[in-house]
Formats: C-alpha cells, sequence, structure tokens
C-alpha cells in the first residue's frame, strides 16, 4: 500500500532541490514516492498549489526552501514560512492532517537532510494512509 | 493624535426634523457638497420601503434629505463599490464598521486613494436581513411590515415606528434566541465603533436630539471645525456620563458578540451545507476584498471546473480562504448572495480569527500595517 503513497514535493531551485541532487549523486537511498517540482524560490509558492497538489490526488505534500537568511531572493523563505502557516489553518478546515504538509529547510549540502526527512515523511504518511478528499 | 469627543447636532430645522438623533451626519454631508470640498456623497436611501436600502450618490445637497435616518434593514457594502464606480471622484461617504474595514484593506492594496475620501462612521450594533425583518415583524409584532415607516434599534431592543405614528419594540435577543433578530455575521462581530473612519458618530451616550461624535483623525478634526464653522452644525463638549454611558454600551455590545463568536464554528468538511455549493461565484463576486475579478485564479483553467458540481470545497473556497480570509471584514455579504444559503462568512471569520492570533492583525482595525502575510519584512510567525 504505502507504495502507492503520491508525494509531490516543491523545492526550491538554489537549496533543496541542490540537495535532492546531493543526495542522488551520493547514491542515497530515499522513498520514490516523492514526485518533485522545481520552483525558483519557496517565496513563489502559492497555498493553492497546495490545495491543487491535494485535490489532485497527492497524499502528502512537501516544500522545502533554503535556510532562513540564505535565501538567494534575500526574504523568499521568509514569505513563505508565513504562507505555511495559513496553509496549515486552511487544510485542518478541510479535514486533512497536518502531518500530511511538511516544509523544511534543506540547504544544496545537506543530502542526508534530504533523505532523513523523506524517509521520516514517508513513515508519516504511511501511518496516515491514502488520503480520502 | 488623541481621540477627542463631541456632541453635534444640525442647524437646519429640516434635516433636524428627518435625521436621527440630531441629524449631524446629513449636515456633515451637507457642508462638504455645498463647499465643493466632494464630488458627490455616497449614502443609503429607501427606495421602496423601509426595508429597501440603497446606495445612492448625491451630487445635490437637496437631495441629502432623502439619505436621513437609519437603515437597519439594509445591509449593504460600500467598499467595493467606491473601488469599482467612483476611485476617481471625491466621494464622502457613510460607513458602517465593516464599510470602512473593506475600505481601509482595499487602501492598503492601493485600489482607493484614501486621499480622495471622506468617510462618516456609524456605530452599529447590527443589521437585519429584509426578508428576515419582514417575517420577523409579521411574527413578533402586532403591526404589518407594510405599515413600518421606520426603525431604530436602541437599548437592545429592535423598535419599529408605523404610520400612525405609534411605536413598538421587541427586545433583540429575544428575537435572535427565536432564529430571528440581527444577521449571524452581526451578532459574532465585535467592531462595533468605526474608529478607522475619519469621525464615529451615534446616539450611544448623547442625550436627545444631539448625535456623539469621536474624531478620529486631523481630517475627522478638520470636518467638525469646517461644518461648525460654516454654521452647518453646532456643538458642545459631552459630560463624563456621556463618555461613560457610551463606553459602556460598547463594551455590553462587545461582550454579547465575544458570546457568539464562542459558540459555533463548525470545520468546513463537518457541515454538510458545502454540498450544496454550486460553483456560481457569488460569493467572489460580491466579496469587496476580491478585487481581481477577471485575473482570479479561480478563473484559470487549472481551477476552473465544471464537471464537478458541489466542487471540491479545498480548490473553491480553499483558494479563496488563501488569498483574502487574512484581510474578512465579515461583512457577511457571501452568506446575503448565496443561492444556497451556504454560511459562507462563517470560515472566512474563522481564519481571519485564527489569523489574528497569530499575527494580532484585525482586517480593517490594525493601523500601522499591511496583511503580515504580504509585507517584505524578514519575519516569521
Amino acid at each position: 500500500m504505502s507504495d502507492d503513497l503520491k508525494i509531490v514535493g516543491l523545492l526550491c531551485n538554489w537549496c533543496c532541490y541542490g540537495g535532492a541532487d546531493t543526495a542522488g549523486t551520493a547514491r542515497m537511498q530515499y522513498p520514490p514516492n516523492v514526485r518533485i517540482i522545481r520552483v525558483m524560490c519557496s517565496g513563489r509558492i502559492n497555498p493553492s498549489m497546495i490545495f491543487k497538489a491535494f485535490e489532485e490526488g497527492a497524499d502528502g505534500v512537501f516544500v522545502g526552501g533554503c535556510h532562513i537568511g540564505d535565501c538567494h531572493y534575500d526574504a523568499g523563505n521568509y514569505k513563505w514560512s508565513r504562507r505555511s502557516k495559513i496553509v496549515e489553518d486552511i487544510l485542518e478546515e478541510f479535514g486533512i492532517e497536518k502531518e500530511r504538509f511538511r516544509h523544511e529547510w534543506i540547504s544544496a549540502s545537506e543530502g542526508e537532510k534530504f533523505q532523513r526527512t523523506m524517509d521520516e515523511f514517508h513513515k508519516t504518511l504511511s501511518k496516515l494512509g491514502p488520503l480520502e478528499l | 493624535m488623541i481621540m477627542s469627543y463631541v456632541l453635534a447636532k444640525a442647524k437646519n430645522e429640516e434635516i433636524l426634523k428627518a435625521g436621527e438623533c440630531g441629524g449631524a451626519v446629513t449636515s456633515i454631508f451637507k457642508y462638504l457638497l455645498d463647499e465643493g470640498l466632494v464630488d458627490g456623497v455616497l449614502a443609503l436611501r429607501p427606495c421602496d420601503d423601509v426595508y429597501d436600502g440603497i446606495p445612492t450618490f448625491i451630487t445635490n445637497s437637496e437631495d441629502l434629505l432623502g439619505t436621513a435616518g437609519s437603515y437597519h434593514c439594509a445591509p449593504t457594502m460600500v467598499g467595493d463599490l467606491i473601488q469599482k464606480y467612483f476611485a476617481d471622484k471625491k466621494v464622502a461617504v457613510s460607513v458602517k464598521p465593516c464599510d470602512i474595514r473593506s475600505i481601509d484593506e482595499l487602501i492598503k492594496r492601493h485600489k482607493i486613494n484614501p486621499d480622495n475620501i471622506y468617510t462618516v462612521g456609524l456605530n452599529c450594533g447590527g443589521t437585519v436581513s429584509p426578508v428576515q425583518a419582514r417575517k420577523m415583524i409579521d411574527k413578533f409584532y402586532e403591526a404589518d411590515p407594510n405599515d413600518v415607516v421606520s426603525e431604530e434599534i436602541d437599548k437592545g431592543q429592535f423598535i419599529i415606528e408605523l404610520g400612525d405614528g405609534s411605536e413598538e419594540a421587541v427586545k433583540i435577543h429575544v428575537l435572535e434566541e427565536n432564529g430571528y433578530g440581527r444577521r449571524k455575521n452581526c451578532q459574532r462581530c465585535d467592531v462595533k465603533i468605526p474608529r478607522r473612519a475619519n469621525i464615529a458618530c451615534g446616539n450611544w451616550g448623547a442625550e436627545d436630539g444631539w448625535t456623539f461624535i469621536e474624531i478620529n483623525d486631523d481630517v475627522g478634526q478638520e470636518l467638525i471645525d469646517g461644518a461648525k464653522n460654516a454654521g452647518f452644525i453646532e456643538t458642545k463638549s459631552p459630560s463624563d456620563v456621556a463618555i461613560e454611558g457610551r463606553s459602556k454600551v460598547e463594551n455590553i455590545m462587545k461582550k454579547m458578540s465575544k458570546k457568539n463568536q464562542d459558540a459555533s464554528y463548525p470545520l468546513v468538511n463537518e457541515s454538510d451545507e458545502w454540498n450544496r455549493c454550486i460553483s456560481c461565484y457569488a460569493c467572489r463576486d460580491i466579496c469587496p476584498i476580491c478585487w481581481c475579478y477577471k485575473n482570479c485564479e479561480l478563473n484559470k483553467p487549472y481551477f476552473k471546473d465544471e464537471k464537478n458540481i458541489p466542487p471540491s470545497p479545498i480548490a473553491f473556497q480553499g483558494v479563496r480562504l488563501s488569498h483574502m480570509s487574512f484581510s474578512c471584514c465579515d461583512c457577511g455579504q457571501c452568506d446575503d448572495v448565496c443561492p444556497m444559503d451556504i454560511p459562507v462568512s462563517l470560515i472566512f471569520d474563522k481564519l481571519q480569527k485564527k489569523y489574528c492570533e497569530r499575527t494580532r492583525y484585525v482586517a480593517g482595525v490594525t493601523t500601522d500595517s499591511k496583511p503580515p502575510l504580504y509585507s517584505p519584512d524578514k519575519v516569521e510567525l
């Protein structure tokens, strides 16, 4: 069952996407359920993208950005971090468990953190099972 | 600036008679029009009867008399009207708290030029939907709804005046216990005095025949001074008892609202009402905060879903919630227009309250900043 879980991962080009790359080139194993979408900045991600992903059948959505202070565009990740709070509030309203939505700061060198995060997220989602809207 | 209080009443006999408690608001509008300070006044005028108040743009001060008086049964909204139709005009407008809150949010979005409007606030204990008002008068009063010539909310009572001059009053909490009375959003609204308007007027604490005015900013002070010097109103300072009485009324109202807020906020996925949604987009179109119109994200092909009715709530209301719920002024327009009677405003207000807990931001009340979601500042919540 848990092999069918769909995770949408929205990763910022400069940090987390690089982190996923690092994990890949180092051949670190992590669950293949995550479908990665590269965005230029976590500050570019709208709440509606998260909702669209869930509506289209994602069981979990992951957002990765640069560590606070490291944003390539100066303050994009601050914007995302504030936005993520409203996403959490809204998801709760629609009966989507808050554990299905996760965001993390991962730098390009932190391949291991990316691997660990994906493992954890996959484990959490396996426990929750597929999302029924 | 420190706010100051003043009592005012009209000097013009006609206005004094037609206006509610002293006619100061109508006189101030007359002053603005006659002195050429504004192009027009946007105010409510009854059309067929007392339940049928329509926003009217008045350019001739003689027509102002028709707007005097209070209209609790006409829950209108002027924020979007000003933005859509009067953006390039100098306008004076009478505003309920939710009106000024929506105007304030639109100013923050650069949709209304604050230099172009004078806002005369009206203290508001709540409004009644016209259909409900008729039913309620039919049921709880001995009068025929068609005989009502004016209505007033005072001292916790909804008072109607009939054609023959007699009055009838029923306690609002009695009406509300039976599912009538003020609109649901008004019952839980805790902004009763429009302090973001230039001045806030009302009868709370005022002696008979006078309007109690709270001056909120420099423009408000200029307004009062100007109208006084030009001979439109006379003023005097309120006594300490009056000021205390007014804040007492406000506090009682707020306390009642808080009680209603605690009462009922169901989750979207737990309430069946949302299954009734027919995707008519009326709630979006009427919303004073939603100003994108054709560019609305819900019109984009990736969200436009004409096959599924009811629509998936998260891809419809979820998107709207993420766009503007933090700026919801709880005006209740979405409830009023929903053809399927879904209590739409409930969830938007709920999200605004949640957002307020996180950020201390109250839509249209917090003065110094944009909604924190829009801020360029490097702060986390």
